[in-house]
């Protein structure tokens, strides 16, 4: 049967179509893809291809048609891979060449290309970086939504109003002592799970998802990642790895998944690590922002300490795990102005997503606590942990915040909250803890993920490794601190 | 549109009847794949301005004229050849669905660079129709592309949108609706 031209729309050279002639005859078998396609394939050594024909045509048929490859790669001077991507690159690129017409003169892009360029010269984009960080995080998020939103919600509507009100409500109907400690005890569901997960968690983490969709919306992300990858190679570190990176400052599970668009085992592992170590997922970032707002030096100390954390176990840890960073190359989408519906839409659906992740575990952890507190396990566990709240120079209130870190950082975070209102932290201590905490063990949702993705000596090395890190430097700062006379 | 619509997602896919088809839609990385499965399907996924967003396969139901039509969203894939872990998903997701369209996502302003791909598709003879996105994007660099000459040279169903305004979406539709309803 004749083929026609329609279902050739491009011949290869003519070492190329006789190679894909002398295979016809090997391949018999049934192939998702025409023979056509699957010749090429083989001729490009794909190996899925090829374990498809050894399975279909045997062991014999196999090796005939890796002769034709090798005769094939003999006849031409350069890869056979290169060869057909040649021929198809020139193909595409005539073909639009007598499709395109230019019908008026390139047209300036006005406001949105003249700014995403500003975005992404190192010269202006780390201000705009500092200014997007100024007023998108701190003063937004950090200021006004920890600050302002969450007191009048966690303070004024839950603490003065709705818990009273549930308490009373559990203390008249049940009259058990230890199931009202199980509900509104101090760590109970409703006191603790409830009120944490609802009145300081989601109002941190809307207005965190709320600034991420309209960087996320505008395109200035991209470009972010651009800048960055220049500060980055000169660290030696991959370009690629920003995206991950990016995004786990929404969340750093979400981002561990995404460490699958990097090319080799050795960025995703890299980056696997400095996520899990270094970089604070929103709701963390909410927490800290919230705790760290009425001392500005220590918001400043703890951004300086997270930033060499993450230069310096980036430059090690990409010593230690050799070999050649890939290439970054990254399509770049017009800057424009972020549409509401987008906006609102991807905030609600993350809302969303993060909520059901946190809520049932927030409620587990309080169940735990009662649990230990019944069978005096708790207790065991603070005392255990009170050698580090010394080390540390804390009150030895603050090993609850850590007990309560292993679940999630910010869990830990709200923790502190607590004892921030009750007056026992200085300044200085929330620092320490602060940092200790964004160090800490990554979530339990993180640990899996990373489980699933690098398998469990990686996992549990990566969680050993940030837990015995988070405390050392957490002792390195509370040292140094006292010794340089810092107050914050 | 948001948020009423979305909580009405779940009873909605309910209702839907037996898929008939299944398209599956793919394309280099931020070419806007996901936005257009939003706009065939009313199903929200990482809408993201930003490439790699996609890491899982996505699917949803399309509806059109009383048909109903099985969508899968892959991630990005530059080439059938592939090199990442993302790209053998997709090669491995188009292989075994044996879908009955591909639609093949490209961005307009580079078309020469992504005509490789709708030619191993065509090669591999699977059922393609070509869509040119960010169309607006090439007409303010004062471009035109000649889409007749394109789709003679091709003979696959071009189609011409900028998902992110819903242009050229309806057309889609209708292509689609023509394609398979055959």
């Amino acid at each position: 049967m004749p083929t026609s031209p329609v279902e050739i729309p491009l011949p290869y050279s003519p070492e190329i179509e006789e190679a894909i002639a002398s295979l016809k005859p090997i391949l018999q078998g049934s192939y998702p893809i025409s023979p056509r396609a699957l010749s090429l394939l083989l001729l490009q050594g794909d190996e899925e291809a090829l374990d498809q024909v050894r399975e279909q045509e045997g062991q014999d048929a196999f090796e005939r048609a890796q002769a034709v490859r090798t005769r094939l790669q003999d006849r031409l001077s350069e890869p056979v891979e290169w060869h057909i991507a040649q021929s198809r690159h020139q193909w595409g690129q005539a073909l639009v060449e007598g499709a395109l017409e230019r019908n008026a003169p390139k047209k300036s892009r006005g406001l949105g290309e003249w700014l995403g360029m500003l975005c992404m010269n190192p010269i202006t984009g780390f201000p705009i970086l500092a200014l997007v960080l100024y007023f998108g995080l701190y003063q937004f998020v950090g200021i006004f939504g920890a600050g302002t939103v969450v007191g009048l919600i966690e303070e004024n509507l839950f603490g003065e109003i709705i818990n009273p009100a549930v308490t009373a409500f559990v203390e008249r109907v049940i009259p058990w002592q230890p199931i009202q400690q199980l509900l509104v005890g101090e760590y109970g569901v409703w006191t603790l799970g409830v009120t944490y997960a609802v009145a300081l968690i989601l109002p941190i983490v809307t207005f965190f998802f709320l600034v991420f969709a309209v960087l996320e919306d505008s395109g200035y992300l991209p470009r972010l990642a651009m800048l960055i990858d220049r500060a980055f190679k000169a660290l030696g570190l991959n370009g690629r790895a920003v995206i991950p990176i990016v995004l786990g400052f929404g969340c750093d599970t979400m981002a561990t998944v995404v460490t699958r668009v990097l090319e080799t085992k050795r960025e995703r592992i890299l980056t696997t690590f400095l996520l899990s170590l270094t970089i604070p997922c929103s709701a963390q970032l909410g927490v800290v922002l919230a705790l760290l707002s009425g001392h500005p030096k220590g918001l400043l100390i703890w951004t300086g300490v997270m930033i060499g954390v993450f230069l310096i176990a980036g430059w090690l840890a990409a010593r230690v795990l050799p070999g050649a960073p890939a290439p970054f190359y990254m399509e770049i989408p017009p800057m424009r102005f972020p549409n509401i519906s987008n906006v609102i839409v991807k905030t609600l659906a993350r809302l969303q997503w993060y909520f059901l992740e946190v809520f049932p575990l927030f409620l587990i952890a309080s169940l735990m606590v009662w649990i230990g507190q019944l069978t005096g396990l708790f207790d065991l566990a603070l005392r255990a942990l009170q050698p580090v709240t010394q080390w540390l120079a804390l009150p030895s209130e603050a090993a609850v915040a850590f007990l309560f870190g292993f679940f999630r950082r910010d869990y830990g975070a709200a923790g502190l909250y607590q004892l921030d209102e009750q007056g026992l932290l200085s300044g200085n201590q929330l620092l320490v803890v602060a940092v200790v905490l964004t160090l800490f063990v990554p979530c339990v949702a993180q640990f899996l993920v990373t489980l699933k993705e690098r398998g469990w000596r990686m996992a549990l090395g990566m969680l050993v490794f940030t837990l015995a890190f988070a405390l050392l430097v957490g002792v390195f700062l509370s040292w140094g601190l006292q010794a340089l006379g810092i107050a914050v | 549109m948001g948020i009423k619509r979305w909580f009405q997602r779940k009873g909605k896919q309910q209702a839907e009847g037996i898929e008939t088809a299944t398209i599956v839609i793919l394309g280099s990385p931020n070419v806007g794949k996901s936005v257009l499965f939003h706009k065939l399907t009313g199903r929200y996924v990482t809408v993201s301005n930003y490439p790699g967003t996609t890491v899982e396969i996505t699917r949803g139901a399309m509806r059109y004229r009383g048909r109903s039509y099985k969508v899968i969203d892959s991630p990005g894939m530059y080439s059938f050849n592939p090199i990442t872990d993302e790209e053998r998903i997709s090669r491995r997701l188009l292989l075994q669905q044996k879908p009955e369209l591909a639609l093949h996502v490209v961005d307009a302003r580079n078309v020469d660079r992504m005509l490789p791909l709708t030619l191993q598709l065509i090669e591999a003879g699977l059922p393609v129709i070509l869509v040119l996105n960010m169309i607006d994007e090439l007409e303010r660099d004062g471009l035109r592309l000649e889409i007749n000459a394109l789709r003679q040279r091709l003979n696959v169903p071009i189609v011409a949108t900028a998902c992110h305004n819903g242009r050229g979406i309806q057309e889609l539709k209708e292509q689609i609706h023509a394609y398979l309803a055959r």
